[in-house]
């Protein structure tokens, strides 16, 4: 099983690539009737229950949409149970006689051999005799495996790009910038207006690192433009490193500029998750960098922040407009649900499917947990309402690249060392390939020192 | 009582049965409630000493494994793991029932298990690396007995939700051959203590126990209790501050007890909780909504519905029966009120009816009054006139009560002269208190305003009708008016205290509340001799009442009353009226009889009546003032007139046959080919209900006079509508006819000086009178006194009777009342009454005489009569020369006659008949002259 453009060679997962025109014409229809209210298939006195595993020790999201569900369905008890240790305990749990009826999966469990069960045991989600309307989830998050049949329902994706200070632009008369030559200008602007670094983020080398979600999409966009270079990319060919260079340069130039300060940020930002977070709330940051993961933990946080509940203030996730046509939104799936087809409850079990694979339910979900909605439908959090009606040729997965890991890790490394002046743009080109290791070799160094 | 009114209470009553109904009810259930969640709380701890129970012996279970794993290595034989792992899975009775062995001193802590991963049947390793259980591996217990429990936890082997119960065992390593210490487990899936709870669900049905730690993790956890975390779920859905916060988990993980709280739906629950007693780690919640423990219905709506039903259908039943009432209420209204309709049409003929004849006797009585120079027919004539006056009263004061009941009564405001107000009052007053020997006493504030706004007129009713009663019901002593003031707030308005004190009667307690009811009169037997209708209180107080004021009365039975009121009043002028009793006396000193006020012998009247004597009247009461009156008897011959001459005023009566006066005014209005376009248009009328005067003045006339006509209203109207150039003042009087009366006589409290002069007529008169009244004074006392001493009764008493007549006629009405008493006990041969009074009366007489004595002084103005008394038989002589000479036309003579004996003085009880002589011959009216000498005693 892969994804649109998967070329794993264990489970080749077709990707399912129709014409944009024609997909954009039924999302349509099928965005008309999947906003109608939901009528119960089974009988609504059944009475059962289902059980959720999975590896969120708290999952009140899903709670809100089973206290939904029971709207129509009172007599069924809806659990969510967390498994502890659960890429190891998931297996054994789906062959106990207490097995979940739905467990959660994630894109990399493809390519794991220990998880061929969880997909031998998967329910066809797109069995067209189960009624579950999946075209509501945008297609580029959309996974089917050779056979065209759906087994994992994306239920929240992340993306990657900054939070916005709204009132920070408001009040200085600004409109955030949609294509580089505005990102540059207002940076400048910012920075006349006394915003000595007006975008910040975790100087670090994750992907919830600021480079990461400043320039990848960028990178990512001239793979897609290149059919074949992921291939060289994922085998860590030097002379692909030319790929990287756009991108480097345009990290290399914030920074020249001033618009970046990664000694600053690293002095002032721990870590690429709560740090980031507290920090933006502090009210002074016009742009904090980060990905979707970062954003969810926002909601929580706001009260936590003591600047923030003093002055409060408006803020928005927006793609960073790197291109000069504007940002690229990379979008990648960070949970699935699968259904398990041994189910006691099978029936009811995809009835629940189908009432969640809803724009509203599954909209509902990453509202709650403030993740992005895998739907078209970004109303339902006005964090994100920036992603509505984004141009498609500029929204794409990660999957979709064909990148691998090991050619992330490249970049991420390349972009960090190019950004704290420890290598060259020229440098970082010529050493693609051994970046990351090297700044492993260099990180033991350190520990030793 | 209003329907309305009625329905609201019947409505309110309703409402308070409810509220009891409600209130009861909302107690009942409280405390039933409160009933529920304690047995609820009981569940709790019940449940607890299951569990309790159930960990023990669970722990218990496992403990017997250590015990045999550590008393076989204690005996020298330990066991190595799979030995162990071997016992136990041999011992254990469930399949369900895992038996782990862990090494917690390798950092991978991995053991062994009774049971093979369910992944792979050959594989019995264990590893909890990945699984957070064994922070603090020191907590867990060696002792026998004590429970040490893991949370729920994911069992590595099979996947299940399990907890485990632990004790640690000494196993042989088989590598380095020594003793060494391992974790025993008895894992167990959670749902064999979920399973525990399945009884309860018998008596609670949506009840859901969960079990959690200190910090609210939990070992069992509840359906609708979402988070991973007791405390941070409350926390999302119940808005506490943190010491309410704090205080929850202190007291959840501490103690039993019963809370509500928020769940996630909203929806409000009770959570009873208590710590399991078998561990100080473990806390018991029994979650169940709320709904479903207590009724928040706050009353049975059955009952409360039958019970609304049952009021709502007997407010209709009283709804109806008031309907009835009221439409059998509603007909006797309307009857009642065409009665009323109909008395106020009877009132209204009879007002017209009445005015009419009597406009004819007052007027043509006023004529008689004037002309009459004959004192009997003068003092009829008078006594017709007060008649008369009386029976206008009665009628006014009827028709104001019927104004008053009809709401038509109106309070007109004007600017008034206080002072002309006054003045009308005492005058009025004071003659009929002294007639009846009563002392009038004045007592009136001089900083009074001169001017001031109110309805003069019926003020003036109203102090009339309450000094009146004074006078009517009061034999003997005074009457004290007075008239107090205080400044009110506003400065350009005063509060009038006017209050009426006298020694009369007095009212009965019990009849205070019949005084002001109208055709109610106090005390009826005693006092039948008193006229009246017993409408002057209760049309008084109504004025009052629409002035916004009321009557005060302050009565002794017996005794005497005071009637007394406040009135605010509008200030037009804030001079003060000064002494105005000083005033008053100036103003009787210069009374004079009637005097034409003005001539107009260019001016020319119309008048229409169809009353032929009412047009008599008119124009003899016009007959001084030599103006040109045209009389007509219809409207069209009114007309007829109008047409053809120029008049200075039109008076048209307003009820006539054929055409009436509002007819004919239109018709006069619509001429063009007349003289009197501008001539002003009076109506008279003898109808004088309420709204009348607004009709006339609508209707087009210029202005109306009441009949039956005052003579004075009358005149006061020809001023002001004939143009001025065609009046001219009325010849004064002799100046020396009429003399001032000095004041020391005003000052003699023994005498009335008004009743005086209404007596002599003119102050000259008077003045002779009390002269002569002086002159024979000392004579007569001393007659009184001989006669006395010689017992001649007879003789003493004609005296005692010419000295009540001489004293009536100079006002000295208290001696005169004396004279009369002790002249009936001389009649009556009561000696004894005789004697002992009559010292009293020459004590008096000569006190008075002696205040009178400063006449003698005074040489001024009235000089002292010293001419030649008239011995009786010249005076005899003399009245039958005049008769002679009247029967034989011969009036020379008679003026002859009557000179020669101005030369005489005449005995006092004669004086008056020769001045009426005298002014008969003065005024040419020689036909009175043998009336004069015929009548009798004055």
């Amino acid at each position: 099983m892969r994804n649109q453009r998967g070329e794993s060679p264990k489970k080749l997962l077709a990707s399912v690539m129709a014409a944009a025109v024609v997909l954009s014409m039924t999302a349509c229809q099928k965005k008309a009737d999947n906003e109608e209210a939901f009528n119960p298939a089974l009988s609504t006195d059944t009475e059962c229950t289902i059980r959720v595993a999975g590896n969120y020790s708290n999952f009140e999201s899903l709670e809100s949409e089973f206290e939904r569900f029971y709207e129509y369905y009172p007599n069924v008890s809806l659990n969510y149970v967390y498994l502890d240790n659960y890429n190891d305990t998931i297996e054994s749990a789906l062959m106990s006689d207490e097995a979940p009826d739905i467990y959660v999966t994630a894109s990399w469990m493809l390519d794991d051999k220990r998880y061929d069960t969880l997909f031998e045991n998967a329910e066809v989600l797109s069995d067209p005799s189960l009624n579950i309307d999946l075209d509501c989830i945008r297609k580029d998050v959309r996974w089917t495996d050779e056979n065209g049949d759906i087994l994992m329902l994306p239920i929240f994706t992340r993306s990657y790009g900054m939070l916005v200070n709204m009132d920070i632009f408001e009040k200085n008369g600004l409109k955030v910038p949609d294509d580089y030559e505005g990102l540059m200008d207002v940076c400048e602007k910012l920075k006349a207006a006394g915003y000595e670094t007006p975008v910040m983020g975790a100087n670090q080398t994750t992907v919830a690192g600021m480079y990461y979600s400043f320039s990848f999409p960028l990178f990512c966009n001239d793979v897609i433009k290149n059919p074949g270079s992921a291939e060289a990319l994922n085998s860590l060919e030097k002379s692909r490193g030319e790929m990287l260079r756009p991108a480097l340069e345009k990290i290399k130039t914030f920074v020249d500029r001033k618009y970046l300060n990664p000694k600053l940020c690293s002095a002032e930002i721990e870590d690429d998750y709560n740090a980031v977070i507290m920090r933006f709330f502090e009210g002074d940051v016009p742009m904090m960098l980060g990905s979707g993961d970062m954003v969810s933990g926002t909601a929580k946080r706001e009260s936590k922040s003591e600047a923030f509940t003093k002055a409060p203030f408006k803020y928005k996730f927006y793609v960073v407009p790197t291109g000069e046509d504007g940002g690229y939104f990379l979008s990648a799936v960070s949970l699935f649900f699968s259904v398990n087809k041994n189910s006691e409850n099978l029936e009811m079990t995809n009835e629940f499917i189908r009432f969640l694979s809803r724009e509203k339910e599954l909209g509902n979900m990453a509202a709650v947990k403030r993740l992005i909605t895998p739907t078209n439908d970004f109303s339902l959090d006005e964090v994100y309402s920036s992603l509505e009606g984004f141009p498609q040729e500029r929204s794409f997965s990660y999957h979709a690249t064909g990148l691998n890991d090991a050619a992330a890790k490249e970049f991420r490394a390349a972009a960090y060392n190019v950004a704290n002046g420890i290598m060259t743009v020229d440098e970082a080109v010529s050493a693609y390939g051994s970046i990351f290791e090297q700044g492993q070799g260099r990180q033991k160094q350190l520990d030793k020192q | 009582m209003k329907k309305t009114l009625i329905i609201v209470i019947d409505l309110v009553i309703m409402g308070l049965i409810l509220f009891f109904i409600i209130h009861y009810a909302n107690t009942k259930m409280r405390e039933s409630n409160e009933n529920e969640i304690e047995a609820f709380e009981k569940m709790t701890v019940s449940a607890e000493q299951i569990i309790t129970n159930y960990l023990e012996d669970e722990q218990h279970l496992c403990d017997i494994w250590a015990n045999y794993i550590n008393r076989s290595a204690e005996a020298g034989t330990p066991m190595t793991a799979e030995e162990a792992i071997s016992f136990i899975g041999k011992a254990k009775l469930s399949p369900m029932i895992y038996g782990h062995l862990i090494f917690l001193d390798d950092s991978s802590k991995k053991g062994i298990s009774t049971h093979p991963r369910a992944t792979d049947p050959n594989d019995y390793s264990v590893s909890y690396k990945n699984i957070d259980l064994f922070d603090n591996p020191e907590e867990i217990s060696r002792e026998v007995g004590v429970v040490s429990l893991t949370r729920a936890y994911t069992n590595p082997q099979n996947g299940v939700q399990s907890i485990a119960f632990m004790n640690y065992v000494k196993v042989l390593d088989k590598e380095s051959r020594a003793l060494k210490e391992a974790l025993l487990m008895r894992v167990e899936p959670v749902s064999a203590l979920e399973d525990k709870f399945v009884y309860l669900k018998g008596e609670y049905e949506n009840v859901e126990i969960s079990i959690i730690n200190k910090d609210g993790d939990y070992l069992v956890h509840g359906r609708s209790l979402k988070n991973s975390n007791f405390f941070e779920y409350y926390k999302s859905y119940n808005r506490r501050d943190i010491t309410d916060y704090n205080e929850m988990t202190r007291r959840v993980t501490s103690e039993s007890g019963t809370m509500t709280m928020t769940n996630s739906k909203d929806e409000e629950c009770v959570i009873s909780y208590t710590p399991l007693n078998s561990m100080d780690s473990w806390f018991l919640l029994a979650y169940i909504p709320r709904k479903d423990l207590v009724s928040n219905n706050v009353v049975d709506w059955v009952l409360l519905g039958m019970v609304i039903l049952a009021l709502l259908v007997l407010l209709v039943f009283n709804y109806l029966v008031l309907n009835f009432y009221n439409v059998k209420l509603s007909e006797a209204a309307e009857a009642a009120k065409k009665a009323n309709e109909a008395k106020s049409d009877f009132l209204s003929t009879m007002s017209h009816d009445i005015r009419t004849p009597m406009n004819a006797i007052l007027g043509l009585n006023e004529m008689v009054l004037r002309e009459s120079r004959e004192e009997a027919t003068i003092a009829y004539s008078e006594d017709i006139r007060t008649a008369g006056n009386t029976l206008l009263s009665l009628i006014n004061d009827i028709l104001d009560l019927s104004k008053i009941e009809a709401g038509k009564m109106e309070i007109i405001n004007v600017d008034y002269s206080f002072v002309s107000m006054l003045n009308d009052l005492v005058n009025m007053v004071q003659s009929k208190a002294l007639e009846k020997g009563l002392l009038f006493n004045l007592d009136v504030d001089g900083n009074i305003p001169v001017v001031l706004n109110g309805d003069e007129i019926r003020i003036k009713q109203i102090i009339t009708n309450i000094l009146s009663n004074a006078v009517k019901y009061t034999k003997e002593g005074s009457i004290t008016f007075r008239v107090g003031m205080e400044k009110e707030a506003a400065p350009d308005s005063v509060r009038l205290i006017i209050s009426v004190t006298d020694t009369g009667v007095g009212i009965a307690p019990e009849d205070m509340k019949r005084l002001f009811l109208a055709f109610e009169r106090i005390d009826e037997k005693k006092n039948r001799n008193i006229e009246g209708t017993g409408l002057g209180m209760s049309i008084a107080e109504s004025f009052l009442n629409m002035m916004g004021s009321h009557i005060e009365v302050e009565s002794e039975y017996g005794k005497g009353s005071t009637f007394s009121f406040a009135l605010v009043q509008g200030v037009k002028d804030q001079k003060p009226i000064g002494d105005f009793e000083e005033a008053f006396r100036h103003t009787l000193s210069e009374r004079k009889k009637y005097h034409v006020s003005f001539t107009a012998p260019q001016a020319r009247l119309l008048v229409v009546d169809d009353t032929p004597v009412n047009l008599t009247v008119f124009e003899n009461l016009l007959k001084r003032t030599k103006i040109k009156i045209d009389k007509a008897l219809s409207g069209d011959e009114g007309i007829s007139l109008y047409r053809k001459n120029h008049y200075d005023v039109v008076f048209l009566d307003h009820m006539m046959p054929d055409k009436d006066g509002i007819e004919t005014l239109l018709e006069m209005k619509g001429l063009s080919d007349t003289p009197n376009a501008r001539t002003p248009v009076i109506c008279l009328t003898a109808n004088a209900i309420s709204g009348m005067r607004k009709m006339f003045l609508n209707a087009g006339f210029d202005d109306y006079i009441t009949k039956p006509i005052d003579p004075d209203r009358l005149e006061a109207v020809l001023i002001h509508y004939i143009s001025k150039d065609k009046t001219e003042p009325a010849p004064e009087d002799d100046p020396k006819v009429d003399r001032s009366i000095p004041d020391f006589i005003f000052g003699i409290k023994a005498i009335d000086v008004n009743a005086g002069l209404m007596h002599c007529g003119t102050n000259e008169s008077y003045m002779i009178a009390l002269r002569t009244y002086l002159d024979s004074a000392q004579k007569n006392a001393e007659e009184i006194e001989d006669y006395r001493k010689a017992g001649d009764i007879k003789n003493l008493t004609t005296k005692v009777h010419a000295l009540k007549s001489t004293s009536r006629v100079i006002g000295a009405l208290k001696l005169s009342d004396f004279a009369e008493k002790l002249e009936k006990a001389g009649k009556d041969n009561d000696t004894k009454t005789l004697e002992s009074g009559l010292g009293s009366l020459l004590a008096q007489y000569r006190e008075l005489t002696g205040e009178l004595m400063p006449l003698n002084d005074i040489k001024g103005d009235v000089e002292y009569d010293k001419r030649e008394v008239i011995t009786e038989k010249d005076m005899n002589e003399a009245y039958t020369a005049l008769l002679e000479f009247c029967a034989s036309v011969d009036y020379d003579s008679v003026v002859n006659v009557v000179e020669s004996l101005e030369k005489y003085r005449f005995p006092e009880d004669e004086e008056a008949r020769f001045l009426a002589l005298k002014q008969a011959v003065d005024n040419f009216d020689y036909e009175l002259i043998p009336e004069i000498l015929s009548g009798g005693e004055k």
